[in-house]
């Protein structure tokens, strides 16, 4: 199993959820963050923000998934400038299902 | 060490603290996230009372789910040899029969350091 955790753009966020969903990936958490990048967040005019708002979803999915769920985010998300987010990808060792005890996704 | 991600009803929030605290594990990160699962965020799983009048409505507009249902996250670094007892008691206390109850994933952590003393691993987490 591994663990997806893409930082995304709050605009984009409801694309890429929605097409997870069309591909049968509907479990996800979604965490409203702030963060900055490599660019040192951006300056408006006089104005520099430090830290910028985004939208991380969260997912864990079979190994052989994980291409396509990468895929999918990165075609979704995707506009060509500075701040399209990132994605990373960690392993998960086990999961447990609360209401059935029962490990496994 | 172990990363223990569990998302939880919010209103089983304060039990499962008061059992990992008698378990001596205090320490923990929560985070207030939204989340849809497997059955893709019913409304009946929500935590609050949704009035009948409102449910019906949304119903009859075609929405036979919520898009996301708020729960807590909770993030608990603990031993290799913690990890069976913790998730054990999570899932005791949180286990109610109906759908929404929560997911636990168990991740792998390289290191640990607690800022104020310099320590390095499993004695920065106890």
């Amino acid at each position: 199993m591994k663990m997806i955790r893409a930082i995304l753009r709050p605009e984009a966020a409801d694309g890429v959820t929605e097409g997870l969903a069309e591909a049968g990936f509907f479990s996800l958490t979604k965490i409203n963050v702030f963060g900055r990048g490599k660019q040192n967040g951006i300056m408006v005019g006089t104005t520099h923000y430090d830290e910028l708002p985004k939208t991380m979803i969260m997912l864990v999915v079979e190994d052989k998934s994980v291409e396509e769920v990468v895929k999918l985010i990165k075609y979704k998300a995707y506009t060509g400038h500075y701040g399209d987010g990132k994605i990373f990808v960690t392993p998960v060792d086990n999961a447990y299902t609360i209401r059935t005890g029962a490990a496994g996704l | 060490m172990k990363e223990i991600i569990a998302i939880i009803r919010p209103k089983k929030v304060v039990p499962t603290k008061e059992a990992l605290e008698k378990l001596g594990v205090p320490s923990l990160t929560a985070i207030s996230v939204l989340g849809r699962g497997k059955q893709r965020g019913i409304a009946a799983e929500l935590n609050i009372d949704i009035r009948p009048d409102v449910l019906a409505q949304g119903i009859m507009a075609g929405m036979k789910y919520m898009e996301y249902i708020p729960k807590r996250l909770f993030s608990i670094i603990v031993r290799n040899e913690d990890v069976d007892i913790i998730v054990e008691t999570i899932i005791k206390v949180n286990q109610t029969a109906e759908i929404g109850d929560g997911r636990i994933f168990i991740c792998p952590v390289d290191d640990a350091i607690r800022v104020r003393t310099d320590e390095q691993g499993d004695s920065a987490v106890l």
